[in-house]
């Protein structure tokens, strides 16, 4: 894979983090002094001293809404290579899901992240189950080492929006 | 002021018949249902608060989350006591109907009445303060009724496990002559985690404390912020007032006789204290006195050491006085004649060279010939009304302080001060 490819920004892929919705944007179980937006906010997410932690125990709920409808392409999950996510599971369009319901519907998608992943390789989404996103709900399982404590470096979201292509966003395919 | 939807478990066990808390446990555990319904509803008027019992039949929702107090109070009338309480299923239950509430954006708080013993073991109590921990729920426990040998053991493990960030609280609260929901009202359970109290809660501090509320003047600005607001600006203008006059005391320890006058009639605001008024005028001597600067420093020096009379007399009679002096027999009868006239008319006396010289000759300390009050009285005629009164004090200030009272009075027409101040310019 190129480098560019690499970093996810693709085929005029957009960085969705413009599109969250910040005040719906929920994570159960986080730690209170390391909490999401140190995972998913610009500039908090580069900073390697700032992570998302959990707290009681290894599994994360993260609801991301979205201020429009949009596109997902990829996901990428960064984190340690122990503590970091395992088995991740997706859902789009659920609202307000619970630890207790999240084996009540299949997930639009499940993933085992590899060390690879962990780096900063992006997890290719099933193309059909997210062309019609409005909220996302990540539910990570369990942890590679399978320890108390679960660490996320950074989540970022590839993808399109449906109501305006960003023009400048639409990079030219380098290589084929 | 937090958004919150709070769920109370109340245990209506058998064990709750019992006396020990006046008039039994049972109810009052119900007045502090009330309370924090009340208290919740005022904080957060979004707030929503519901109602389960644990005992009984087995652990049965009376409302769900409501912000309808009056809904509240009535599930609470009218309730049975019997059977025996289970913590475990009733904590459960709570979350549960909180997950279900209406507005997703409000905190879940479960609050917990634990009367009875409690059956469960610690490792259940604790699996379940994880989940609520996990779920972001706060747990407050309020420990009363039974003392057994392992309940606080167990509710501290319960609180351990659900505790994050201090949003979880427990409360013992034993047998005694307080009221149990007087115990509460200051307990982090009522004031919210680290808030500060909201009016309700400081309100009923106060009244069940019985006085000082710790706010200034003790008046609770939440209560009423108007008089809050009222004290505080008259405490701010004593202190103003007081600050003048101590300016003032030391400007006359080095002017000797600054003058105490009366409060113009353009100065309003003024209606406090001779020493204010006093201070007042000080200051308006000091604006104008930048016009006639040297003339003044002059005749003030002169004044000072001509005058001898002292300020100690005040109220004095007024017709020995009158007798004495014909010219202000005429001041007088000027002054009843002209009494409902403004300054208009005083302007026209004062025009009057010849009256002014005279009256300026019986006063004690004042040559007519001066230069300076030559000069004065020529600049006193091109004023308007408006300078006249600040000429007048200034011409006060050369003559001596009671001549010019005395002097300045007459021109506004008010009589009865003229009587008090005639006397002392014979003096």
């Amino acid at each position: 894979m190129s480098a560019e490819s690499a970093s996810g920004i693709q085929k005029g892929l957009v960085d969705l983090v413009d599109f969250i919705d910040w005040s719906g944007v929920e994570c159960l179980n986080q730690s209170p002094v390391h909490s999401l937006p140190n995972a998913l906010k610009q500039g908090y997410r580069e900073d390697d001293g700032l992570h998302l932690e959990s707290h009681a125990d290894e599994q994360l709920l993260i609801y991301i809404p979205f201020s429009q409808v949009v596109k997902l392409h990829s996901i990428a999950i960064i984190g340690p290579e122990e503590e970091g996510p395992k088995g991740v599971k997706f859902f789009s369009n659920r609202e307000h899901m619970g630890f207790s319901n999240v084996s009540d519907f299949p997930p639009s998608d499940t993933a085992i992240l590899s060390e690879d992943n962990l780096k900063g390789k992006p997890l290719i989404l099933k193309y059909v189950k997210f062309q019609n996103v409005h909220s996302l709900t990540i539910f990570i399982e369990d942890n590679q080492a399978a320890s108390e404590i679960t660490k996320v470096q950074k989540i970022a979201l590839y993808g399109t929006t449906m109501e305006t292509t960003d023009m400048k966003g639409l990079k030219k395919i380098e290589d084929h | 002021m937090v958004l919150e939807a709070t769920m109370i478990c109340v245990d209506n066990s058998e064990w709750m018949r019992n006396g020990d808390y006046a008039p039994n446990r049972f109810q009052a555990q119900a007045d502090a249902v009330n309370l924090i319904c009340g208290a919740k509803t005022q904080s957060n008027p979004e707030n929503t608060v519901g109602v389960l019992t644990m005992a009984g039949k087995g652990v049965r929702v009376l409302v769900t989350p409501t912000s309808d107090l009056g809904k509240i109070l009535a599930c609470m009338h009218g309730l049975e006591v019997g059977g025996e309480m289970d913590l475990a299923a009733g904590i459960q239950v709570a979350q549960l109907a909180l997950k279900h509430r209406q507005n997703k954006k409000q905190q879940q708080r479960i609050i917990v009445f634990a009367g009875s013993p409690i059956k469960h073991d610690k490792k259940l109590l604790e699996m379940i303060g994880r989940k609520l921990k996990k779920n972001s729920v706060a747990l407050d426990i309020v420990d009363f009724g039974e003392e057994d040998d392992g309940k606080p053991e167990k509710l501290e493990a319960v609180l351990a496990s659900v505790n994050s960030n201090d949003t979880s609280h427990i409360v013992r609260v034993p047998a005694g002559p307080n009221a149990l929901s007087d115990v509460l009202i200051n307990t982090p359970i009522f004031t919210g985690d680290g808030e500060g109290g909201s009016g309700f809660a400081a309100a009923a501090a106060a009244a069940a404390a019985g006085g000082v509320s710790g706010f200034d003047f003790g008046v609770d600005p939440n209560l009423d912020p108007e008089l809050a607001l009222a004290l505080r600006v008259s405490m701010e203008e004593e202190r103003a007032r007081q600050e003048a006059a101590a300016k003032k005391a030391a400007e006359e320890a080095a002017k000797e006789k600054g003058g105490e006058q009366q409060p113009t009639s353009q100065d309003t605001a003024m209606t406090e204290g001779p020493s204010a008024s006093a201070a007042e005028a000080n200051e308006k001597k000091d604006d104008l006195m930048d016009d006639e600067n040297a003339l003044l420093q002059r005749a003030l020096e002169m004044s000072m050491d001509g005058t001898t009379s002292s300020h100690d007399m005040r109220d004095t009679d007024m017709s020995e006085a009158a007798a004495d002096d014909p010219n202000l027999q005429l001041a007088l009868q000027l002054s009843v004649q002209e009494g409902a006239k403004e300054g208009n008319d005083m302007s026209k006396l004062l025009a009057d060279q010849s009256f002014v010289s005279s009256i300026l000759s019986t006063l004690p300390g004042v040559d007519p010939n001066d230069p300076s009050v030559k000069d004065l009285l020529a600049s006193v005629q091109n004023q308007s009304e408006v300078g006249f009164v600040h000429c007048f004090e200034l011409s006060m200030d050369l003559c001596g302080v009671e001549h010019l009272e005395f002097y300045y009075l007459v021109v506004m027409g008010k009589i009865s001060k003229v009587v008090l101040r005639r006397r002392n310019v014979l003096l």
